[in-house]
């Protein structure tokens, strides 16, 4: 069980503060999801955690280790920061075989992650020959060589195809289940919306949320009902009476919506009056509508600023 | 996680790479190459010359092999730099200075292997094609020119290598070292010409010479270049350990 720890954590390249004072907690046993626009600060905060960049302030750390002070970082630690980040001129099965000897991971575990990541049977090409999809692949398994109890994956499913997805989904979920730690980065809201548990959003550098998916969606939205009845003329009177209004449905004249109401408050309404309901549900907001209302201003508030932490951003 | 551990992942990326192999085998066949085929276009009349050192002859070729040298010592700090390599390199290795410890012994010892091979082999071939005016393995300087050609290559490739950890460019080290190192000494053509005598190339090369006559002794002027190198490590060590990745 080992957890990320993240403390009043600032980084500035120049005058440009990439990472505005954070703190938040990544926890085992959960998918969190590190969502902001490009420029947030998310690769630059992963990058902070793993010791590569130097923060101007505060501290990150994993179980309490500074990164560097890790006996057996890649046991401790699995990281996809960058697909392009492996020497093109050297074989996948070198690549990988370079980083298991250098943390005393046995070699059959070597062939183990190309399997699984089904990058076996172009072990013996160059990297230099392989597709983003590939190099992607290869990223994940070079993350998973040693076990580790932390995964960090910047933007995992970017050049997968829908079966890639769908993998890198369930193995973020089983992970999760082993008591894994993961922080997962993704801009494809969807996938973020059936991956996670948890969520914690960036926006200029500087913490916007850190809360529960269900927290996160129910404090976006307003509640919105929506109603089918046999009687809608006296539906319509009976919530008016109680200052809810009964909008008619886009698609269908018989699919009503409340706004502003929960399911429990409609339906006590209809039983009190005797009305029958065919339909009554809550609707949710999405998580990319919900991500999209969250950040709309903090975009509109940006531009025309520099972009922040823009070298890592592909 | 040791020292061990460390090189021999240093290793492991240093053969997998062609290119690193293929500036290994250039040192060697540059150095033997060129050696054998000025030894063997030396002339009995020349014997007589007061310049002629059948030594000096044989390790001609050591003006090339130490291109490859230091292309080899560029390299395997400059695919470090590309793609930004360095930073998978980091997250497995993240101790620094355990990082830069280990490449520069796992470069400069297989240089320092490579450089043995072909001093002896060059050696051996050169006196053999120079005949009667060559020298043996026992005879004055030889040895220590053996010895200290392979100690020379070593040192140029890590002076190389530091200069790349401190620039972070292959390409802008070799444009400055490579007209330093070829063209310097065929516009200063003065072996002993003050200043010139104490560039690493210039220093370092008096101990391939049977009687060296120069400002400085054969182990001195290769003390000089092990004091360009460990500065050139050290700024790049400063570089690597300060940077973000």
């Amino acid at each position: 069980m080992s957890s990320i720890e993240i403390r009043d954590l600032s980084k500035e390249y120049g005058k440009t503060r990439a990472v505005d004072q954070l703190t938040f907690d990544v926890l085992p046993g959960r998918v969190t999801g590190f969502l902001g626009p490009n420029g947030a600060g998310k690769s630059t905060t992963m990058r902070l955690i793993l010791g590569l960049d130097h923060p101007t302030a505060g501290s990150a750390t994993v179980d309490g280790w500074h990164f560097a002070d890790v006996p057996k970082p890649l046991r401790q630690v699995g990281a996809l920061l960058d697909p392009h980040a492996a020497h093109g001129g050297r074989t996948a099965r070198n690549h990988l075989l370079a980083l298991a000897v250098s943390n005393g991971i046995p070699i059959g575990r070597v062939d183990q992650v190309l399997e699984l990541t089904g990058t076996g049977a172009a072990a013996k090409r160059r990297i230099k020959t392989f597709s983003l999809g590939m190099r992607q692949r290869l990223g994940i398994a070079a993350a998973l060589l040693g076990d580790p109890a932390v995964l960090l994956f910047d933007e995992p499913t970017n050049g997968l195809d829908p079966e890639g997805i769908n993998w890198v989904r369930e193995l973020l979920r089983e992970f999760a289940r082993e008591g894994r730690t993961i922080l997962v980065s993704s801009h494809l809201m969807s996938e973020i919306a059936i991956t996670v548990d948890h969520l914690v959003i960036l926006a200029r550098g500087q913490l916007l949320v850190d809360m529960s998916m269900p927290e996160f969606i129910r404090s976006r939205g307003t509640p919105r009902v929506r109603v089918r009845s046999a009687e809608p003329d006296r539906l319509r009177t009976a919530l008016a009476g109680r200052g809810l209004v009964l909008h008619e449905g886009a698609d269908s004249e018989a699919i009503l919506t409340v706004e502003g109401a929960a399911a429990e408050a409609v339906g006590v309404i209809a039983a009190q009056q005797g009305i029958s309901l065919l339909e009554l549900i809550d609707e949710q907001i999405s998580l990319e509508r919900a991500y999209l209302d969250l950040t709309a201003d903090q975009t509109e508030f940006t531009t025309g600023l520099p972009i922040v932490g823009s070298r890592s951003e592909p | 996680m040791t020292t061990i551990t460390v090189a021999r992942s240093e290793w492991v990326k240093m053969r997998s790479l062609r290119s690193s192999i293929g500036s290994l085998v250039a040192g060697f066949l540059t150095t033997v190459g060129f050696g054998a085929l000025v030894c063997s276009l030396i002339k009995e009349s020349e014997f007589e010359l007061p310049g002629f050192d059948p030594l000096e002859l044989s390790f001609y070729g050591l003006t090339f092999g130490q291109i490859a040298a230091i292309s080899f010592g560029t390299l395997a700090l400059s695919q470090e730099f590309h793609q930004s390599a360095l930073r998978v390199s980091l997250a497995a290795v993240p101790r620094r200075g355990l990082f830069y410890v280990s490449k520069m012994a796992v470069t400069g010892g297989a240089v320092l292997v490579v450089g043995l091979l072909a001093g002896l082999t060059t050696f051996l071939l050169g006196q053999a094609l120079i005949g009667d005016a060559g020298i043996g393995i026992s005879d004055t300087g030889a040895l220590r020119a053996v010895l200290g050609s392979a100690i020379y290559l070593a040192l140029m490739a890590l002076f190389a290598a530091g200069l790349t950890a401190l620039l972070r460019s292959g390409v802008a080290v070799l444009a400055v070292l490579i007209p330093l190192l070829l063209l310097v000494p065929f516009i200063f053509t003065d072996f002993a010409s003050g200043v010139m005598s104490y560039l690493p190339n210039r220093a370092g090369q008096t101990i391939i010479r049977q009687y060296p006559d120069g400002l400085i002794g054969p182990w001195a002027g290769l003390g000089v270049t092990a004091l360009w190198t460990c500065a050139a490590l050290l700024a790049g060590w400063v570089a690597i350990n300060r940077r973000d990745a």
